[in-house]
């Protein structure tokens, strides 16, 4: 038996043949059997996160680990390589990759809109879904591209094309130079997904909500599709399709998702979707989570994390203005998000994706550093992958019978250790040769041409060879320093004379022998002598603790909230109060609020114990603003309008707790807005209506129990008018054809909804033949409209139109419940009042375009006049912090009454949205959403002092002015510690806090492509 | 339901009172009559800008102009008087930055005359296009803008701008001040929407820019001083235009608002020393103390802004104008657009509450304009000698309850505040079934 040191001689020979034996291809030539039986003695040994083996033995052959032992016997005739001194851990596992996949879909070269993509071999109608695409037929292996992830220790990973949403199948390969065929250690893995439709030319989706509700539909078809194999026909006689991609997902649930998201939104919205459908779900973070870790913590699934953090910002030629806080916040946390969510139900993997050279050791370390325990680090590089790649029970831990995956170190991965080499499938992959890390560090030389020892200082373990030598303080020039495998020679100017040296290992440890060569070609024998290094010098500063010196709010930007407001008991005392209801505005009056309701209205009222009382003398106080019309707070597209139908987005899939306009809007006395779809096509999607609840949960600030509504539009958004001439051919271009349009909807959905009915009737022998009825999501919708159950407010101008969407709701048996802009609403008053319909208007807009041309400022006068229920609207977040104003121009054009100016923007508006039970006016039993002003609401001069939503505050004006002090200290301290941390800005493909906050400010007729126009940078 | 009552009948009188001023409903109103007679407002409240408010005090109108203001005033013989009590005269208010008359219906391209092709148009003269049978125009007056500045667009040098009143048959008629100044559109540097990828190519692009725009105030200069050298050169239609900025003649209105925007602005001015005024200035607040130091003023048209950054102040746009003010900046509330300029005078008063005081806001809409664009010995105030411009209005113009103006005077003549709005506001008040 030789003992040899890990070297390179012994490994270069196994590693020239391939260790797995191809079974199944001719051998051509000799038959290689070099046995490859080998023991690593003597080495730290991580089996698994939790168990980490001193002195150990790990002994592998064929492939795979066939013991791993303390004190173990050596197996006859390995080969032994002594690893003392090193670290061996499983090799990682990298779940997010494209590795080995050399694959584009086709692009088009169509100008202008694509509604349709060519059918080949029973793909998805949409061009985004790749479904039937298994990613093990395309992998091959590719050694140049496997180095970027062993060189960081990686020996497996999962892989597949990522384009698209629906993305096909994942195929689980090790990064073993060999064949595919021996490589692929799970061909079905998980399925891929995302938002972003990625190369797919088709227009449909163009927005998030558009690719939520594809999905929504899609993995409900291949219910449908599941359901209907073993039919012989559809309920109307057809064959049953074929159809590739929903055959399969047609077992998706149990196969799991991976799913990319880009920010901690797009992880809760895609977290909910997928939990619909019982579908598991492994998410790739985006290192935002923190900021939302009480939800995104409670979730049941996997989380991917690339190691990838957001750049330094710069602080630019502003002098700081235009850096934010939320970027110098998130710069200073990012790196400590793994570490927030180590304690939570998600089971954590880590992804080299995104990272570049050297970062992804790096930054884990880094990881590490901000608090990422070890023990978690390793699992998210091991067994969790492992088990989210579906190969855990052959690889992410050393154990008799995995594979032979493992990485060898010098010193601690996680602080600073050396990656030695890299093994896969018993293959090793040498990054650093051991002998020149064994020989690298400082040593006191014996030369006989000194009198005194030398301190020799060596370090091998880069490219280039490193000497340093000091007699004494003084450093002696040194030259022609160069490296073989196993020595180092060079040249020093010792007391005048240049002295030629080689050095090589000795058969002590600790200790380098050599040979000197002087002037005279004496040469003689040296020793040079291994010292400890300077404890100071080798230990990192002790006090490693990470100091935060930002603040995390809700939403984690300027202006969030540190802590959600508590519902409150009040008394508020003598003010004039703007009921919004018969009762008018009342002069010296109290209001009691507790338990989020308005309890008492009435003058001179009693304190109640345990209340506090609010001296508003001189104040007044209303209703919170409800705002019809509005598209804050929505991410990533407010128009699905590619077709001409989408009543299947949802805007509630998309709401953005974090948008600012939030804050801004509810600081103008705004407490309610009804998120809107934009106008682009005849029937939009499905609307939300929020509460401006700054600081919580996308979900909690949805009013729940709320009727549902939808958006509907005509005149020149819908047929295109203003597009440009690469917009002619979708249907319809006129009135008449937005008229034929939503006809041909309602007709379609009564008879979809018959044949439902008809299918439920039929004999069980009937329905063994037949396939269910496909459930459609659009007419689904568009049935809850004719049910009464889903209510219409429809973006409309011109009275043409208007005439037309009455008459034909009529037709339907159904009632408008809001015309929206509606500017020439004061032609056709009479009959919207006749009809039951509400308008909801802007005060003073007009001109912009044609249809607008007849619009005027005492449009919401007449209407009201003549019995229309009517509101005014913001439809921008800029009119939305002043609505207030907006309905006091119905006094200024045409003496409006102030109480019926005041409804316009309170109860009239909560009676469209029907909410009026809820909100929108000052009653008691009714929620208490107010807004005390320092001034009548209908003045220019009127502000908003406090907003309270449910009885809690929201808003408050005095606080707001502290916290502005407040946030220009915490900005300047990070700047400071941005300004002092030398680190050099390193390029990264993590989102910014701002990159990913990056919204335009959506209007009703933005035509936007969210994933291709030239915002490519965004979040979905 | 008394209240809602009262407040119809009230304005079936104003209605009444419109149609009485209005010749015939017309697509168009007729424009006033050359004063004949002299007009009295008797024991009105008079806003007069120049001199504080004097309450139960009489102005006299004589030939188009402001011929005595005082208490008791004698009326001449012939004299029309009218009632003010109760209501409050203003000097007609001033629409600094306009583009009234130049675009009809944003969307419809045939009736929009803002910006030409080029970046080099310092010549362009925005009133040539003007169009005074605009329908927005009398849905502009009826708010109390007497006057306004009308300005072209464009990419860097866009064009002249002139001051002219806005009750005409024609711009012979209209034009008060002709070319008062050139435009220049200040180029932006390239923000959140340019993506990563292409940012590099995006910053090159504009530093070409930048340097294009400093080569045409080299060649504007070389032109000048070989034209005052000799007065027979060969003439560059362009550089001619601007040698009134050289001798500073003309003013040289940056239109800019980022901050990078205007310091630069500011540096180019210490450079060619030309009489500067800055249009936006969204960011001015940021370098108030510069733009003070170096006398520039403003032409604030952000009043009702949002916020610029997620960081700022949410009143920031609101309180700009008094932060400019209290650092020494001459401020003039503006509203860069055609339609909506209507609101002004609302404008001033949200800058009112916002740290500007009534006061201050008032003269921001009328005579610190009219000495911006050179107009002050006619316009802006309600003083002897100056042009009888000026509104009778129910009270505070720059309230929305109050505003209702009741009356205007464009130098001395009866102004119809009639308007395609309340003539629509009319016919459909008269609508019943017919069938």
């Amino acid at each position: 038996m030789i003992k040899k040191a890990l070297s390179s001689a012994i490994i270069a020979g196994l590693a020239s043949q391939s260790v797995l034996a191809d079974q199944t291809s001719p051998v051509l030539g000799m038959h290689h059997k070099t046995p490859d039986l080998m023991a690593f003695t003597n080495a730290t040994i991580y089996t698994s996160p939790n168990v980490k083996l001193t002195n150990a033995t790990l002994v592998i052959e064929n492939g795979h680990i066939k013991s791993v032992s303390k004190n173990g016997k050596l197996p006859k005739g390995a080969s032994v390589v002594d690893a003392k001194g090193l670290t061996i851990y499983p090799g990682f596992i990298d779940v997010y990759s494209e590795y080995g996949i050399d694959f584009s879909y086709p692009s088009s070269k169509t100008r202008g809109p694509v509604y349709r993509i060519d059918r080949i071999g029973g793909n998805a109608a949409n061009g985004a879904i790749h479904a039937q695409m298994n990613w093990s037929d395309h992998f091959a292996p590719d050694q140049k591209a496997a180095q970027k992830y062993l060189k960081n220790g990686f020996t497996a990973v999962q892989t597949a094309k990522h384009d698209g949403i629906l993305q096909g199948r994942g195929v689980t390969v090790s990064l073993a130079d060999g064949i595919a065929n021996e490589l692929v250690y799970n061909a079905n893995a998980q399925h891929f997904a995302s938002f972003n439709k990625g190369s797919s030319a088709q227009n449909y989706p163009s927005s998030l909500m558009g690719s939520i509700a594809l999905l929504r539909q899609t993995f409900s078809d291949a219910n449908w599709y599941q359901k209907s194999q073993g039919k012989s026909v559809t309920f109307a006689g057809d064959n049953i399709e074929y159809n590739a991609a929903l055959q399969a997902i047609s077992n998706i649930e149990k196969q799991g998702v991976f799913f990319s998201s880009q920010s901690e939104q797009s992880l809760l919205r895609a977290a909910k979707l997928l939990k619909n459908f019982d579908i598991k779900a492994t998410f790739l973070g985006s290192g935002f989570e923190y900021a939302r870790l009480d939800e995104i913590g409670q979730l049941n699934a996997n989380l991917v994390m690339p190691l990838t953090f957001a750049e330094k910002p710069t602080l630019g030629t502003t002098q700081g203005h235009d850096i934010s806080l939320a970027d110098l916040r998130h710069w200073e946390r990012n790196p400590g998000n793994l570490a927030t969510l180590e304690d939570s139900k998600l089971t954590l993997a880590i992804t080299s994706h995104g990272t570049k050279g050297n970062d992804f050791l790096t930054n884990l370390r880094t990881a590490v550093k901000h608090g990422l325990s070890e023990k978690a680090a390793l699992a998210a590089l091991t067994t969790n992958p492992a088990q989210i790649a579906g190969i855990a029970n052959e690889a992410g831990q050393l154990k008799a019978g995995y594979n032979a995956d493992f990485v060898i170190t010098k010193g601690d991965i996680f602080k600073n250790g050396d990656i030695v080499s890299v093994w896969t499938q018993g293959q090793e992959h040498q990054f650093v040769n051991p002998t020149h890390l064994a020989m690298s560090g400082d040593y006191s030389l014996n030369s006989h041409h000194s009198d005194e020892a030398l301190s020799v200082s060596i370090d091998l373990a880069g490219k280039k060879a490193k000497v340093t030598i000091k007699q004494g303080d003084k450093t002696l020039k040194t030259s022609n320093v160069e490296k073989t495998s196993d020595s180092v020679s060079f040249v020093v100017t010792e007391n005048d004379q240049a002295i030629r040296y080689r050095l090589w290992q000795g058969d002590q440890q600790n200790a380098l022998e050599g040979r000197q060569i002087d002037s005279q070609q004496q040469s003689m024998l040296v020793t040079a002598n291994k010292v400890a290094k300077d404890a100071k010098a080798t230990e990192t500063s002790a006090d490693d603790s990470i100091e935060y010196v930002g603040k995390l709010t809700w939403p984690n930007r300027a202006f969030g909230q540190a802590t959600l407001p508590k519902s409150q008991k009040l008394h508020l005392k003598n003010a004039t109060v703007w009921t919004s209801e018969d009762a008018g505005i009342l002069d010296n009056t109290d209001v009691i609020v507790a338990n989020g309701k308005f309890v008492k209205i009435g003058k001179n009222l009693r304190t109640p114990s345990g209340y506090q009382a609010i001296d508003a003398t001189g104040k007044h106080i209303t209703a919170g603003i409800v705002d019809e019309h509005s598209h804050i707070a929505i991410s990533r597209g407010v128009n699905e309008g590619t077709e001409a139908i989408t009543a299947e987005v949802r805007i509630g899939d998309v709401v953005n707790p974090d948008d600012i306009q939030i804050y801004r809007s509810l600081a103008g006395g705004t407490t309610t807005a009804q998120l809107l779809h934009g106008s682009a096509n005849p029937i939009g999607g499905q609307a939300q209506i929020i509460q401006l609840k700054w600081g919580e949960s996308a979900q909690n600030m949805k009013m729940k129990n709320v009727p549902g509504s939808i958006k509907f539009a005509l005149g020149e958004n819908v047929k295109q008018s203003n597009w440009g001439s690469d917009y002619r051919t979708r249907y319809p271009q006129t009135r008449m054809g937005v008229e034929a349009v939503m006809k041909d909807a309602f007709v379609r959905t009564k008879e979809y909804k018959a044949a439902q009915k008809a299918y439920a009737e039929l004999s069980r022998s009937e329905k063994r033949k037949t396939a269910p009825i496909r459930k459609d999501y659009r007419l689904e919708t568009l049935d809850e409209i004719l049910k009464s159950q889903r209510h219409v407010h429809i973006h409309s101008y011109v009275q043409s139109e208007i005439l037309m969407f009455l008459r034909l709701a009529e037709q339907f048996d159904f009632t408008v419940t809001t015309f929206t802009h509606i500017l020439e609403g004061y032609k056709l008053a009479d009959e919207m009042a006749k009809h039951g319909a509400g308008g909801s208007t802007f005060a003073d807009w007009w001109g912009y375009k044609f249809e607008v041309y007849d619009a005027i400022p005492q449009n919401a006068c007449l209407m009201n006049q003549r019995g229309v229920l009517t509101s005014i609207n913001s439809d921008s977040p800029d009119l939305q912090r002043r609505l207030n104003q907006e309905a006091a121009k119905s006094i200024t054009y045409c003496d409006m009454s102030q109480e019926d100016a005041w409804k316009m923007v309170t109860i009239n508006p909560a009676k469209q949205l029907k909410i009026d039970n809820r909100t929108g006016s000052i009653k008691t039993g009714k929620q208490a959403d107010f807004v005390i002003w320092d001034h009548n609401p209908l003045s220019v001069y009127a502000r908003a002092e406090q907003t309270w939503i449910d009885g809690r505050q929201y808003f408050d004006l005095a606080t707001d002015m502290t916290a502005r002090k407040a946030q220009r200290v915490e900005k300047s301290q990070l700047i400071n510690k941005l300004i002092g941390d030398k680190s050099p800005k390193v390029s990264s493909t993590a989102l910014s806090a701002s990159e990913k906050m990056i919204q335009p400010v959506w209007h009703c007729d933005d035509q936007h492509d969210t994933w291709q126009q030239h915002i490519d940078h965004g979040v979905h | 339901m008394t209240a809602r009552i009262s407040t119809l009948q009230q304005w079936m009188l104003g209605i009444t009172c419109a149609l009485s001023m209005s010749s015939a409903m017309s697509h168009d109103m007729v424009p006033g009559k050359k004063q004949s007679a002299p007009i009295l407002i008797k024991g009105a409240t008079l806003h007069t800008v120049s001199n504080g408010v004097l309450n139960n005090s009489d102005i006299l109108l004589k030939d188009g102009k402001i011929a005595a203001i005082g208490k008791q005033l004698s009326q001449p013989s012939n004299t029309q008087v009218i009632d003010g009590q109760g209501k409050h005269v203003y000097p007609g208010l001033i629409s600094t930055v306009s583009q009234l008359g130049l675009r009809e219906i944003e969307s419809v391209r045939a009736t929009v005359d803002i910006t030409e092709v080029g970046e080099d148009n310092p010549h362009l003269l925005a009133h040539v296009a003007y169009n005074p049978d605009s329908e927005i125009i009398p849905t502009i007056r009826a708010n109390g803008i007497t006057h306004v500045q009308v300005t072209p667009s464009g990419y860097m040098l866009g064009g002249q701008s002139s001051v002219i009143n806005l009750d005409a048959w024609n711009i012979d008629d209209g034009l008060i001040k002709s070319a008062v100044g050139v435009h220049l559109f200040w180029p932006s540097k390239p923000g959140y929407w340019v993506s990563k990828k292409r940012m590099p190519k995006a910053l090159k692009a504009y530093q070409k820019r930048l340097d294009r725009l400093q080569d045409y105030f080299a060649q504007s200069k070389r032109y000048a001083t070989a034209y005052n050298a000799d007065k027979t050169i060969e003439q560059d239609i362009r550089w001619h235009a601007m040698l009134g900025l050289w001798s500073k003649e003309k003013t040289l209105f940056v239109h800019a608002d980022a901050i990078n925007e205007i310091e630069q602005a500011l540096r180019f001015n210490r450079t060619h020393d030309m009489n500067m005024v800055i249009v936006g200035g969204r960011d001015a607040w940021i370098a108030k103390e510069q733009i003070a130091a170096q006398n520039v003023p403003v032409i604030y048209t952000h009043a009702f802004g949002i916020p610029a950054r997620g960081d700022e102040d949410i009143d920031q746009a609101f309180k700009t104008p008094s932060q400019l003010k209290d650092a020494g900046v001459t401020v003039v509330i503006g509203y860069e657009s055609a339609w909506d300029s209507r609101s002004l005078a609302f404008a001033a008063g949200m800058a009112a509450k916002y740290g500007l005081g009534k006061k201050a806001a008032l003269e921001a809409i009328t005579l610190t304009p009219a000495k911006l664009l050179g107009v002050d010995k006619q316009l802006g105030s309600l003083d002897v000698g100056k042009s009888a411009s000026l509104i009778i209005t129910n009270g505070d113009v720059m309230d929305y309850q109050t505003h209702r103006v009741q009356q205007m005077f464009i130098d001395g003549r009866r102004v119809d505040l009639n308007n395609r709005h309340r003539q629509l506001y009319e016919k459909y008040q008269q609508k019943v079934a017919i069938k």
